[in-house]
């Protein structure tokens, strides 16, 4: 009697041994997949979630089954637990990510300061349509139609697209459906692409007009579309743009633009006067180059826009692609008015001509918006106010 | 609202509880149709903390190991609420319809 009593003992301990090891076993296991969560959650909710998975995997184990099925339950049971904390992680993991880039904002950068985020949400409505005009006079298209209407014989729709051609004859359109269809980011990064394209565009240099980064029409076009490119990604949008614009103000601007942008090639074609436009560049209003005439335009414009703060800012964005335009001018200026057609520029245009005043200026701006923000925190400080001045938090400058 | 976090804040609902405990309770209140396990149980116990749903309650040792308990927060229990009323509405059409079908409602 004594003897069994002794044997059932052991039999007991051993049974109850093998389940300690047995668990021992498992809770290592477990604690290594727990590594797989974040430092944080392991800290939390570690040692609960062993005691979780332990206690769960003991009630498996009550099931009454002959060994090798209840070993096959186990076997299931704990594989299929590992697989979920595996997952959890996973998912714990994957939420955390999403939450940082939510915080960061990534996919919605808007500048702080409003009244920059309205200069630039006003050119994310002008900038496209200008890179449109831009198309449009590069391929002739209004003058086409002003000689199809006046019958004059010198301007002819472009026949055939080059290689070159591409980037800005598919970019520009593209860009203004997009931006109208209120689709920001696509228009954003297809005005990025069209500022790439033309670069790229400006190493082949098929046509003329596209002879080499040096150029010019090559600077206005990629300036241009950057330009389009940073107001479109980092403003409200053109939305607030059309808002600020109004509807007949867009019209003003695209219609100004069309018209200006057919003088500057061709304006005796649109007042069909058999002169010498067939040579190609360069039109004449009252017997002076229409260049002159553009830029008066452009001035006037710029003095009235002068008074509002939006307007100004709106034209100190717009002065950067304007300036490699300015050296377009002045060279047509140097044929128009001091020479023959091809007499060299008063400055001949260069790439630090062309690119690195539009750089400045993008940098000053930065720079004076950064400056302007510190200052206006540094003055809610010292007024006692802990509240940013303006605009939502986590936003970007400018 | 996704089925495993309806059942743990229906678990909750009754009165706060550890982790074992949900899982356990989630079995009962779905007739052993859904069975958390801990991965997801804890993923989705983070998620409901961080969204303001659930919250911690208090913390013991039983045998040795952390026991720590969950409460259902005020928040938890309106989402709760709206989560029946949409469920008991959309169940009240499809049962209206059944009987006009001519199915069993």
């Amino acid at each position: 009697m004594k003897s069994a009593e002794v044997r059932d003992s052991r039999a007991g301990r051993h049974v109850r041994l093998r389940l300690e090891h047995r668990r021992k076993r498992m809770e290592k296991r477990y604690r290594r997949l727990l590594a797989l969560y974040p430092k944080d959650h392991r800290r939390e909710h570690a040692e609960e979630m062993v005691g979780v998975l332990l206690a769960a995997a003991a009630d498996d184990a009550r099931v009454r089954a002959p060994e090798p099925v209840a070993w096959a339950l186990r076997f299931g049971q704990h594989t299929a637990d590992s697989a979920d904390l595996i997952a959890g992680a996973a998912r714990i993991r994957g939420r955390m990510a999403l939450n940082r880039i939510r915080r960061a904002r990534l996919f919605s950068w808007t500048v702080r300061d409003q009244r920059w985020s309205d200069a630039l949400a006003v050119v994310s409505v002008v900038a496209p349509l200008l890179l449109l005009v831009a198309a449009l006079a590069e391929f002739h298209i209004p003058q086409a139609v002003a000689s199809s209407i006046t019958r004059h014989p010198d301007w002819r729709l472009s026949a055939a697209l080059g290689l070159a051609d591409l980037p800005l004859a598919c970019g520009a359109p593209a860009v203004a459906l997009l931006a109208f269809l209120r689709l920001r980011w696509l228009a954003g990064i297809g005005a990025l692409a069209t500022a790439i394209g033309q670069v790229a565009a400006g190493v082949f240099g098929s046509i003329p007009t596209f002879n080499g980064y040096a150029s010019p029409a090559v600077a206005f076009i990629v300036l241009l579309a950057c330009t389009a490119a940073a107001a479109l990604l980092l403003s409200p949008g053109p939305d607030r743009g059309l808002a600020l614009l109004t509807r007949e103000g867009t019209a003003l601007v695209g219609a100004g633009a069309l018209i200006l942008g057919g003088f500057s090639v061709g304006g005796s074609a649109w007042l069909g006067y058999p002169s010498s436009a067939s040579s190609g560049f360069g039109g004449e209003v009252a017997g002076l180059p229409a260049d002159l005439l553009i830029a008066g335009v452009l001035g006037v414009v710029a003095l009235g826009c002068l008074r509002a703060p939006v307007s100004r800012r709106v034209l100190a964005l717009l002065a950067i692609p304007v300036i490699p335009y300015a050296v377009l001018w002045q060279e047509k200026l140097a044929s128009d008015l001091f020479g023959p057609p091809g007499a060299p520029a008063i400055i001949p245009s260069s790439l630090p001509l062309l690119y690195l005043p539009p750089l400045i200026l993008a940098c000053v701006i930065i720079a004076g918006t950064r400056l302007s923000r510190r200052r206006a925190t540094w003055r809610a400080r010292q007024m006692g106010s802990t509240t940013t001045p303006r605009g939502p938090r986590g936003a970007v400058s400018a | 609202m996704q089925e495993p976090t309806f059942l743990i804040l229906t678990a909750l609902a009754a009165g706060a509880q550890h982790g074992y405990g949900i899982m356990t309770d989630v079995a009962r209140i779905s007739d052993g149709r859904v069975r958390l396990r801990a991965g997801t149980l804890y993923a989705a116990l983070d998620r409901l903390k961080a969204d303001g749903l659930v919250t911690s309650d208090k913390e013991e040792i039983v045998d040795g190991r952390l026991r720590r308990y969950y409460r259902i927060t005020d928040e938890g229990t309106g989402e709760l609420a709206a989560e029946v009323r949409r469920l008991r509405a959309n169940a009240a059409v499809a049962a209206s319809r059944l009987g006009l079908a001519g199915g069993a409602a």
